[in-house]
């Protein structure tokens, strides 16, 4: 059995064989791998693509034990394991430095602000919608530190159920 | 045959549906069950009817509209009031509608303690005793042996405090997560459908009748709030009071933020999130089309359990008939196991 998997590193010396070492001692072969140190992506992190053969048990062992390793699985077999979220945030978001909002949001690990879309009403409160991709598991870390930086700058929240 | 004599504390909207429930299903209940419902009292806030050998409902209904209060009952009209009209005739069973006082309880927790006291079961749609008092009320029923039941407190006519109790009384409820309030939800559904803001959208549902003069309760999550305590007690058993659930309403909502949430795909839904971690009543984006995306006046629930998966209930959160059906439905589950 094949697996497909794109993996984000740090650029950092080590990370490659890092996660190279636990393929062949769990049981999986490596069939291709494809690291482009010149091809970082926003985050400055160095997408790196790996097929695996193997029994699918094994084939579980090694992404068990990426994640134990807090290595990012982008993508498995063509899906992303991105996930996308929104959340729309009301009060005077201009006035309370819109720019340092979005900088604060892409500041966290693991969450980037991919759309902003705001709504001035006259001198009123303005209403701002932002579509989010975090990584896979961060939703709830994401909207808890969202609303922290709401909460600093006095702005109502609305997050998804 | 078996009687049960019934008190009808509160005799406002509530009050006049289980008069109402009571006079269209009394026979379907004897034939049925082989007790003979009797209303042997009924009050409002300052006057009362009360006969030991039985009042017309429908009666009791006219007096109060044509009239004003129950004394214009004919013959059996009184002046007794409140906690009086308990020690004023025999009975076995009082149905509690008086409005919900989210600060002193009052009048349902005196009432309610009264009657447990005396030995009477009680079915209630209060909320304010639930909310604040839920363990002293509960456990002051159980001392005293007798029945409470309180399904109509929460969802109005939607099943959910029963029916997770017992039609799910297999599984283990991890969270309960719905639309509590039926007036918040015809308000934000409106403003999606017309576009129109917050204000303007609440004045209309006040001239509509489903906000009310003081919408408070409800546009501050108040009353979304208190059904989030009655659940978390009586389904999840968390011992948890008004005071640890946290608020928010919908009167912040913005037009600009239902029309950039539709342009995304999502609703704007008051939400009531009951869970060990959370008690929380928020305004939340929720996805079109899914189980959230109810209109109108119409409240819903997802209980989500370990053994059958989310299930989701639906159904009308207020109205006089529709509240008073849930009361009725208390009383006979009453019936089934005592008389």
């Amino acid at each position: 059995m094949r697996m497909n998997l794109v993996l984000e590193l740090l650029d950092v010396p080590g990370q490659l064989v890092s996660i190279l070492e636990p393929i062949s001692g769990l049981g999986a072969n490596l069939v291709t791998v494809v690291h482009r140190r010149d091809a970082k992506n926003e985050k400055g992190k160095i997408p790196v693509q790996l097929t695996l053969e193997g029994e699918q048990e094994n084939l579980n062992r090694v992404i068990k034990r990426f994640d134990d390793l807090n290595i990012t699985i982008v993508e498995k077999d063509g899906f992303t394991n991105k996930e996308f979220v929104s959340t729309i945030l009301i009060g005077h978001i201009v006035d309370r430095d819109v720019r340092d909002t979005t900088d604060k949001i892409n500041a966290l690990d693991g969450v980037f602000v991919i759309g902003f879309d705001i709504k001035l009403d006259g001198e009123k409160k303005s209403t701002a919608l932002i579509n989010l991709e975090v990584d896979p598991g961060k939703k709830h870390f994401a909207f808890d530190k969202i609303a922290e930086i709401a909460g600093e700058k006095d702005l109502l929240m609305i997050n998804e159920v | 045959m078996k009687e049960c004599k019934i008190i009808i504390m509160g005799f406002g909207s509530v009050g006049q549906g289980i008069a109402q429930a009571i006079s269209l299903k009394k026979a379907m209940i004897k034939e049925r069950y082989g007790v003979e419902l009797k209303v042997v009292a009924a009050a409002d806030s300052s006057t009362s009817a009360i006969n030991q050998d039985g009042l017309e409902e429908m009666l009791l209904i006219h007096s109060k509209n044509s009239e004003g209060n129950l004394s214009a009952y004919p013959e059996y009209g009184s002046s007794i009031s409140g906690l009086d009209v308990l020690d004023a005739v025999d009975y076995d069973l009082l149905m509690e509608a008086t409005p919900t006082n989210i600060t002193t309880a009052e009048p349902a927790l005196g009432l309610t303690l009264k009657a447990f006291e005396q030995g009477k079961d009680v079915v209630t749609s209060n909320k304010g005793h639930l909310a604040i008092k839920f363990g002293e009320v509960t456990k002051a029923a159980e001392e005293n042996g007798v029945e409470f039941k309180y399904e109509a407190s929460v969802g109005g006519a939607m099943p959910i405090i029963n029916f997770a109790r017992e039609t799910l009384s297999s599984c283990g409820i991890n969270s309960i997560v719905g639309i509590l309030n039926g007036t918040t939800n015809y308000i934000l559904s409106r403003m999606t459908s017309e576009g129109s803001p917050y204000d303007i959208t609440l004045k209309e549902s006040q001239e509509l009748g489903i906000a009310e003069t003081d919408p408070t309760q409800d546009v501050e999550g108040i009353d979304a709030a208190c059904k989030t305590v009655i659940l978390a007690n009586s389904v999840l058993g968390i011992d948890a009071t008004y005071d640890d659930v946290s608020v928010d309403g919908i009167s912040n909502i913005t037009s600009q933020a239902i029309e950039l949430a539709d342009k995304d795909g999502y609703l704007i839904k008051l939400i009531a999130e009951v869970s060990e971690d959370t008690l929380k009543v928020s305004p939340r984006l929720v996805k079109k089309g899914s189980a959230y995306d109810i209109g109108g006046t119409l409240n819903m629930a997802t209980i989500k359990t370990d053994l059958a998966g989310d299930v989701t209930v639906m159904g009308l959160g207020a109205g006089s008939l529709e509240t008073a059906s849930a009361m009725l439905t208390d009383v006979i589950s009453i019936l089934k196991v005592k008389y």
